[in-house]
């Protein structure tokens, strides 16, 4: 019994290295990959197609609101130090240096992060991944690499949309709604925002496209046991997913800033 | 020349506690068909996963045209994979891919071919397979026997010196099966390839093989000619042979 | 199957075009300085102190920005600033900076007041002249200083020289007027003493009646204060030994210059207390200062403006408060 429970508190920091260890080694191996021939063009832009332009709704109406419920909640402080003018600002440097990476990865995996882990999760189990192992091809070139590569492309372009619509639905609120100075709102945007706020936001973006596809894949590449095992492949792939993009955004955001 | 293709030596292979192959040992000789036989669950498909390197063994040795690949590097393995093909037990068909896409998809990574060229030798596989019909459709609107049959086409479709079928004739009609049976006889002593055939259809397998394996126990308990298996008075081959016997029918035996 | 007539290709293209338009688009409005980087001149100003200025904060002749600080560096124990200004914007040799504040709690700024002269800075020259503007918290403090000494000399004064000590006072000049005594004695018994009252009262009349009245003079008054306070103790003191009538004061009237001097003192402090008789109990009264008054008024007035200001002006504080409370 003792031992049992002695056993398990050193197993679950184990499972934790390993799993690390596994997703780094993953991480490695797609990176090596993705500069050697061949490059699958046609894979990496059905992905692209998948990950960019299927989630681009999404990516629209998140990113839209958000900025608009920004404008709102903001303005509602600002109000109280008569600084409303500062309401697009607020949006703007909200939008570019967080909300819009963060949120717009966070739908991505939610959408196509998850789609990842259950394809591939299906494709172990029907021995798919076996099918293309005895044609001598590398499954992670054929099935990893597109994905990682068109997330790593795909997310910093939906999050400028993503960024630009949220201040549109900001100035929307603002400005229309609430009836805040447009000049006074524009000016501050223009002159707060600057272009490494929109820049790193960018690229926290990519890193989370990279985060969160190979930490899908990962998951969905190493499924066990049939369709249970593709379920629990989804759910541990949009949970990690999310939870990792989230503390990478902190230290990426202490860095950068 | 060698007269092996493949050689197994004292092949070990577990799953935590479970022994499914205990110390296989089997040659299966060129440009012959060779059957496996055995019990459902008796690790069959496992020993064919390991001829292709698919699965590691936990010890034993497997020679293939006079390499040992249980401790090739991927980039040799892949070598070596290149001169097989496989059908596996339930199609493993791209489901991404359309029929005509998931059979040609080898000959478009492997070998360098006009589009025409590609779709000449698709074509013609597929009108062996009785499936050209269906080159638009997509593996999740098959049926089970019709996906084995686009399977047994991809699987063919290259030409490889190797071919493993794990039961290419089970989920088919008893007519399907025949068609399915002779198209395999016919290729391989047309293009004499090595032809490694798992199955339970005992009355069909008798009908192509030049060998049979009797896999029982994570061992090979015999090997032979289908007429010395049947001949066999060792207990579990006589239990087997039995079992598929219907009584008053003799089946295709003397095919 | 519709959807297949466009390939994956255009559908990509049409997103990441999208995308690129967003990316530029924001870039341009938001870039106007972005590529300041290369263009204009570079002058120095050398400061004591650079805190609150950044790279990139803003320069301004009368409130519009002509360039950006480009660089802060150590230089000895002074702070060298670069500032990069627009080309064609031409700046008078005898110009002054100033380093301000975009409102109460907000962004430092370079202000250049410009010289009245026809030669003009080229890049690499500097701007010797600073202002050094005390910024708003100092103002504050000083302010409340201020303040609160005129308060209590106020008060002081009124509770000092009340009805009865006027009349006092009265009396005791009166008493040397027409009494002339031993003035000797008193000379000798007091002698520190007057001499100490004396100098002390026309340092401090003379003061108050130059008026020098700035905000930073009146902290400094403390000392204004407490000799004003000593000024009228002691002369309490000397009306009271007079009042006792000790005999002295036929030797005072003796003394034709002691006399004088102690007149006009007298007269000076009469003056002082008839003005702030006048005077409505403002500070700037009490004190017959009209630009200590005026200054504070201002002072006040900034501060107030500065208040104000705070609804209009852009500090990257607030910003920065606000963001820690979001993030
Ligand atoms: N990946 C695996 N992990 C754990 N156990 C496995 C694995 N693959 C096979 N097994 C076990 O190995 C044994 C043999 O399986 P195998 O698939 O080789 O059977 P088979 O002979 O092909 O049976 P069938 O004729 O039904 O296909 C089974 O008991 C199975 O549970
Ligand atoms: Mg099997």
């Amino acid at each position: 019994m003792f031992r049992k429970i002695l056993r398990s508190i050193f197993q679950l920091p184990l499972t934790f290295l390993q799993e690390l260890g596994n997703i780094s080694r993953m991480f490695l191996q797609v990176t090596y990959l993705s500069f050697r021939r061949p490059f699958k063009l046609d894979y990496i832009f059905k992905q692209m197609e998948f990950i960019g332009v299927r989630s681009m709704l999404v990516v629209v109406i998140t990113g839209t609101f958000t900025g608009m419920v920004l404008a709102l909640q903001s303005s509602y402080g600002f109000r109280k130090f008569g600084a409303e003018g500062l309401v697009g600002a607020i949006v703007a440097l909200s939008m570019t240096r967080e909300l819009g990476p963060v949120l717009t990865s966070l739908m991505v995996t939610g959408r196509a992060g998850s789609s990842m882990a259950a394809e591939l999760g299906t494709m172990r189990v029907t021995e798919q991944i076996d099918a293309l192992t005895v044609m001598a091809l590398n499954p992670v070139k054929y099935l990893i690499v597109p994905r990682v590569v068109a997330s790593f492309l795909m997310l910093p372009v939906l999050t400028i949309i993503s960024d630009l619509l949220g201040i549109v639905g900001g100035y929307i609120i603002g400005v229309k709604l609430l009836g805040i100075n447009e000049g006074a709102f524009i000016n501050k945007i223009e002159k707060t925002l600057d272009l490494p706020d929109i820049y790193n936001g960018l690229v926290k973006a990519a890193v989370f496209g990279i985060i969160l596809s190979v930490i899908s894949c990962y998951k969905g590449y190493y499924t066990r046991g049939g369709a249970e095992g593709v379920g629990r492949a989804t759910t541990e792939a949009v949970v990690l997913s999310s939870v990792t993009i989230l503390i990478s955004d902190y230290v990426l955001t202490s860095i950068m800033f | 020349m060698e007269e092996r293709a493949i050689h197994i030596v004292d092949l070990h292979k577990s799953f935590r506690d479970q022994k499914v192959l205990d110390g296989i040992n089997l040659e299966v000789e060129k440009e012959k068909i060779t059957v496996i036989i055995g019990k459902s669950g008796g690790g069959k498909s496992v020993l064919l996963k390991h001829m292709i390197g698919l699965l590691k063994p936990d010890s034993g040795e497997i020679w293939v045209n006079g390499t040992e690949i249980t401790k090739l590097n991927d980039k040799k393995l892949n070598e070596v994979r290149k001169t097989f093909g496989m059908l596996f037990q339930e199609a493993a068909l791209f489901d991404s891919m359309n029929v005509y896409e998931n059979v040609s998809f080898p000959l478009r990574e492997h070998r360098s071919m006009s589009e025409k060229e590609i779709e000449r030798i698709v074509e013609e596989r597929l009108k062996q397979v009785g499936l050209l019909a269906f080159k638009e459709k997509m593996p999740s609107e098959l049926s089970g026997g019709m996906k084995k049959r686009v399977g047994l086409a991809r699987a063919l479709v290259c030409d490889p010196d190797i071919i493993l079928f794990d039961e290419p004739t089970s989920a088919l009609d008893p007519v399907i099966s025949l068609t399915i049976l002779d198209l395999i006889k016919e290729t391989q002593s047309y293009i004499k390839k090595t032809y490694v055939v798992i199955s339970h259809d005992i009355l069909g397998m008798f009908r192509i093989a030049d060998k049979v394996a009797m896999l029982s126990d994570g061992k090979i308990i015999e090997y032979g000619t289908p007429q010395e298996i049947r001949r066999s008075k060792h207990e579990i081959t006589q239990e087997f042979l039995q079992a598929t016997q219907i009584p008053g029918f003799t089946g295709g035996s003397h095919g | 199957m519709d959807r297949k007539k466009i390939s994956s290709e255009v559908w990509v293209g049409v997103v990441v075009l999208i995308g690129i338009l967003s990316l530029f688009y924001m870039s341009m409005r938001i870039g106007k300085f972005g590529t300041l980087h290369r263009q204009g001149y570079e002058i120095k100003v050398t400061l004591d102190n650079a805190n609150g200025l950044d790279p990139r904060s803003p320069i301004q002749i009368a409130g519009v920005e002509v360039g950006k600080v480009s660089a802060i560096k150590l230089d000895g124990y002074k702070a060298l600033i670069l500032l990069r200004v627009k080309d064609g914007v031409k700046i008078p040799v005898d110009s002054k900076a100033a380093v301000k504040t975009q409102g109460v709690l907000g962004d430092k700024y370079i202000e250049i007041i410009p010289g009245v002269g026809q030669t003009y800075l080229a890049g690499g020259d500097r701007i010797n002249d600073i202002i050094t503007v005390p910024d708003f918290g100092e103002i504050f403090t000083q302010v409340n200083v201020a303040a609160k000494n005129f308060g209590d000399t106020m008060s002081e004064f009124k509770g000092i020289i009340g009805e009865q000590e006027k009349i006092s006072i009265k009396k005791s000049i009166d008493n040397i007027q027409v009494v002339s005594g031993d003035f000797k004695n008193l000379v000798s018994a007091n002698k520190n003493n007057i001499t100490r009252i004396v100098t002390n009262m026309e340092a401090i009349s003379k003061d108050i009646e130059a008026g020098k009245g700035t905000i930073g003079k009146l902290v400094k008054d403390d000392t204004l204060y407490n000799d004003a306070k000593d000024v009228v103790a002691s002369l309490k003191n000397i009306s009271g030994d007079i009042e006792q009538g000790k005999g002295t004061l036929g030797k005072l009237a003796k003394d034709e210059t002691l006399y004088d001097e102690a007149k006009d003192a007298i007269g000076n402090i009469k003056e002082l207390t008839d003005g702030m008789k006048k005077g409505e109990g403002t500070l700037g009264k009490l004190a017959k200062d009209d630009s200590l008054y005026k200054e504070t008024e201002k002072a006040m007035k900034k501060i107030q403006k500065g208040a104000e200001g705070l609804q209009e002006m852009t500090p990257i504080t607030i910003l920065g408060t606000i963001f820690g409370t979001f993030f």
